[in-house]
């Protein structure tokens, strides 16, 4: 069996983004790149952890491949061409399957697979990749041949923004374009950063930077050039925000359906994304971190939030409004309230209205199904367009459950289970727990928005949250109802990452600054987290160290700033 | 006179036979696929031929990706732009890519206007590295025929062994050195001339050289052997032990630098099987120049590498060794 294939039709309709999917396997991929560099005490977590979302999508939802026979003719080729991001690959051909998981700790070490760069030892490795400028070529190579045979498989390659200055990778994109390899999607990590320093000051694809604050080239579209490079190359050009899924995906279908010129998505990205001292600081392209600070990044890996708008809370005659609203405001997901007037007493928009509202964005829309039955009604949700959809425990049992997991799952939809105030998790849930993508713990009466969190929730969540890890739950807790400014750190600090915001935020004039607010309240208490942990390790002197490392920005300040409230340094 | 034919057109002609048999065999050129004489292939199979354009990196990592999918893929353009140029990519792309027992990649880099009887075009395109750089990478298989019957067989070798190889063609036209019927194997050199005082290993076309000597050197009573190493790697070590320890002396004649080229190769075993004087005959760690076409023996010469040299040479090494 090969894993999952193209966004093939099910229904007459394009499937879901298969949204958590693909982040529980990023995830577990960052994990492994911190284990497997801190193990090896060298190698490079930042240029693994920029392509971290574009090497998930294309592996867990456009590429074709067996990792039980990895030289599978027909399989889709991924070349990795920035191949000093080794450990970036091969985190993920763990993940899917190629070998053990544990193996990534053999990572640079003698006699092992896994080599400092990427080697054909390692099964599911299709470019021996670290002297840069090449991969393209060779993508080209694999593409005329796979035209030469008639062959339907595709290639997908990886390249980076400092290997950009490779005169090679020039040469390929005239001869690709030439040679229209439409079967051929490249992406480019764009992450700002190359060995010596920024790229815009070594060697400026855009233009280059005035300042010492590299964010200036990711708020400023004006300045962004290297398109523009491509474009007049003859390519398809896409380009994205590289660590958002939705776009990926969206980005990576449009170019599978380009045809007659070979397509470049490229990706804007951060290096080392994800880990705050990693974040935009040119240090980490090629430094490991040390064994010390390694479990305070695992757990700050685990605390990635996201954001979920829920538009009911605004004008109903509008909806497609708010959507516009929630998209322009950077929000993670668009929650959809569905309300049937039978499980509770107000009824909102079925899934006649998320089929119209599909097409204002491509972001995840994170269907609430507040109805009765709803596996009678799944298909229609999923035909809908939603691409997570959570049902009401107290009106589902473990039969109907199980068949709404299973048209999920062959849909790619990420699957949800919530859970009204009064609600336990039931007995039934268990079995279900350890595929879970999100459990709602509501924290009002569901039925209508605006109402006041009920402050027992707190208690509910974190002891939900403990059973959720028992049972190894690797999805998210959503928090829904009631969630605002002023307890939405304790409602992260309970345990939940998503976060339902209605009158809170879509009720807000300016839904991107809310958002934004929102953010730093959720960060401000993850780092809270993060110091509390680091001083469990190692007292105020590994609070001290930990703090240290964040360079860039004004971080340091901050993080100093809490650690003295909270009494650790 | 010796017959001169085109080792060019030889390949050329080669190719497409080779073509016809095989679906799997590829060409790829880099903008001198008129001289290389490969764009008939182009022609006759249009799917399976790409120029690339002046890009030689390119050319050879595109040629190796269509080896990773399972095809035979010639790359070919002069000397010069391949070995000095690419170095990087031949070694990461082609030659150290391996797998289940299959070392680097299938490609075939077949150049020409090696060394120096480039000619005209000077000092700057005259190759006389390459071999130095092919034989130090690992995979890497290295062979320079001496005439058209060597051009053809070996190509059609190559097609059919699997892995990387360089073979190094010459600009001019060369001299027919041997017989339709002489057969080729890769690592085993050929003994042109046998005799009992005295070895010359020649390679590409110092053959012809090492034969004129042979024959000069036979007028004043001195036997010579002459060996055709081709195959310069892998080399033919059995043979050159057996030529040391029956000959007593070596001359070996390259166009290519002394350092690190032929006559080292061939050194290297002399020292470790059967130490007897030897003489490297080749560049002496000098850069080439312009020579037109008949002056391209008087280039030849200023480096030493000619028959009478190479009879010298012997003599010289039979003085010592008596």
């Amino acid at each position: 069996m090969f894993d999952f294939g193209y966004s093939i039709s099910y229904f007459g309709k394009d499937m879901g983004l298969n949204y958590y999917h693909i982040l529980k396997r990023v995830r577990e991929a960052r994990k492994l790149v911190i284990k497997g560099t801190t193990t090896a005490g060298s190698g490079h977590p930042g240029g693994s952890f920029s392509m971290a979302e574009i090497m998930g999508c294309i592996l867990f939802k456009f590429l074709r491949y067996d990792p039980k026979n990895p030289l599978w003719e027909d399989r889709d080729r991924m070349v990795l061409s920035k191949g000093h991001a080794s450990p970036g690959l091969f985190s993920n051909l763990a993940v899917a399957g190629y070998f053990d998981k544990s193996e990534i700790e053999t990572l640079r070490k003698f006699e092992s697979r896994l080599q400092g760069h990427p080697d054909y030892k390692c099964p599911g490795v299709e470019f021996c990749g670290g002297s840069l400028g090449i991969g393209l070529s060779f993508s080209i190579g694999m593409a005329l041949a796979a035209r030469i045979d008639s062959k339907t498989h595709r290639i997908y390659t990886v390249i980076g923004d400092g290997e950009s200055d490779e005169g090679q990778v020039w040469e390929a994109a005239m001869a690709a374009s030439k040679y229209k390899l439409d079967n051929l999607t490249v992406f480019l990590d764009r992450n700002f950063i190359q060995q010596d320093d920024y790229t815009e000051r070594v060697m400026p694809l855009d233009e280059e930077l005035a300042s010492d604050d590299i964010s200036e080239m990711w708020k400023n579209a004006a300045r962004w050039k290297i398109g523009d490079k491509w474009r007049s190359f003859g390519w398809n050009v896409i380009e994205i925000d590289g660590h958002r899924i939705e776009q990926i995906v969206k980005a990576t279908n449009s170019a599978l359906q380009t045809k007659g010129t070979p397509s470049i998505i490229v990706s804007r990205t951060v290096k080392g994304k994800m880990v705050e001292h990693m974040e935009d600081n040119p240090k980490w392209h090629g430094v490991a971190p040390s064994p010390k600070i390694a479990p305070i990044i695992d757990l700050e890996l685990d605390c990635q939030f996201l954001i979920a708008p829920s538009i009911i809370a605004g004008d109903m005659a509008n909806l497609e409004n708010e959507v516009k609203r929630a998209a322009h405001g950077r929000a993670d997901f668009v929650h959809l309230d569905v309300m049937d007037g039978l499980f509770v007493a107000n009824k909102t928009f079925d899934h006649n209205k998320i089929k119209e509202l599909r097409p204002i964005t491509p972001i995840p829309f994170d269907a609430h199904l507040m109805i009765n039955e709803p596996v009678k009604h799944i298909k229609d949700y999923v035909e809908a367009g939603s691409d997570i959809i959570t049902v009401h425990a107290e009106v589902c049992d473990e039969s109907s459950f199980g068949e709404i997991h299973d048209t999920l799952r062959a849909n790619e939809v990420s699957i949800g289970l919530a859970l009204n105030p009064e609600t336990e998790l039931p007995p039934w849930a268990e079995r279900f727990i350890a595929d879970l993508d999100q459990l709602i713990v509501m924290s009002v009466v569901p039925g209508k928005s605006g109402q006041k969190y009920i402050e027992s929730s707190h208690e509910k969540v974190q002891r939900i949250a403990k059973i959720l890890a028992e049972k190894k739950f690797t999805g998210l807790i959503e928090a829904d109802g009631g969630v605002d400014l002023s307890n939405v750190e304790s409602c992260f600090l309970d345990g939940a990452r998503v976060f339902v915001g209605g009158s809170a935020i879509i009720g807000q004039k300016d839904v991107r600054a809310t958002i934004v607010e929102f953010r730093k309240k959720i960060l401000y208490a993850r780092r809270k987290l993060l110091i509390q942990k680091a001083y469990s390790l190692g007292g105020s002197e590994l609070v001290s160290k930990w703090i240290d490392l964040h360079e860039v920005g004004k971080k340091k300040s901050e993080l100093v700033q809490i650690a003295k409230e909270a009494g650790y340094v | 006179m010796t017959e001169m034919t085109d080792m060019r057109t030889t390949y050329g002609e080669t190719l497409i036979k080779i073509g016809e048999e095989n679906p799997n065999v590829v060409v790829v050129g880099a903008d001198t696929t008129d001289s290389l004489k490969t764009r008939p292939f182009g022609k006759k199979f249009p799917n399976r031929f790409f120029n690339v354009g002046i890009a030689e990196a390119n050319l050879v990592s595109v040629a190796a990706g269509l080896a990773n999918e399972g095809k035979v893929a010639f790359a070919s353009t002069y000397a010069i732009f391949l070995p000095g140029r690419c170095v990087d990519q031949i070694r990461n792309a082609i030659a150290y890519p391996s797998r289940n027992g299959k070392l680097g990649l299938n490609v075939k880099m077949v150049v020409s206007h090696g060394g120096l009887t480039v000619g005209a075009d000077g000092g700057s395109h005259q190759q006389i590295e390459d071999i130095a750089i092919m034989r130090a990478i690992p995979n890497m298989r290295v062979l320079i025929p001496a005439d058209t019957v060597a051009v053809s067989k070996l190509t059609w070798i190559i097609s059919q062994v699997y892995g990387p190889f360089y073979m190094r063609m010459a600009r001019s036209k060369t001299p027919l050195v041997h017989s339709e019927a002489q057969e080729f194997e890769i690592g085993k050199g050929i003994v042109l001339r046998d005799g009992s005082d005295c070895t010359i290993a020649a390679c590409g076309i110092t053959v012809q050289m090492a034969l004129d000597a042979a024959d000069s050197l036979k007028k004043e009573g001195i036997s010579s052997r002459v060996l055709d190493l081709f195959s310069i790697k892998p080399i033919d070590a059995a043979l050159i032990e057996k030529a040391a320890r029956e000959t007593g002396g070596i001359v070996t004649c390259e166009e290519h630098n002394i350092m690190a080229g032929f006559g080292s190769a061939v050194a290297e075993i002399v020292s470790e099987t059967h130490p007897v004087p030897m003489r490297r005959i080749g560049a002496q760690d000098k850069f080439g120049e312009s020579a037109r076409d008949n002056e391209v023996p008087l280039l030849l010469a200023k480096h030493g590498i000619t028959s009478i040299n190479i009879a010298n040479s012997v003599k010289e090494i039979r003085s010592k060794t008596r």
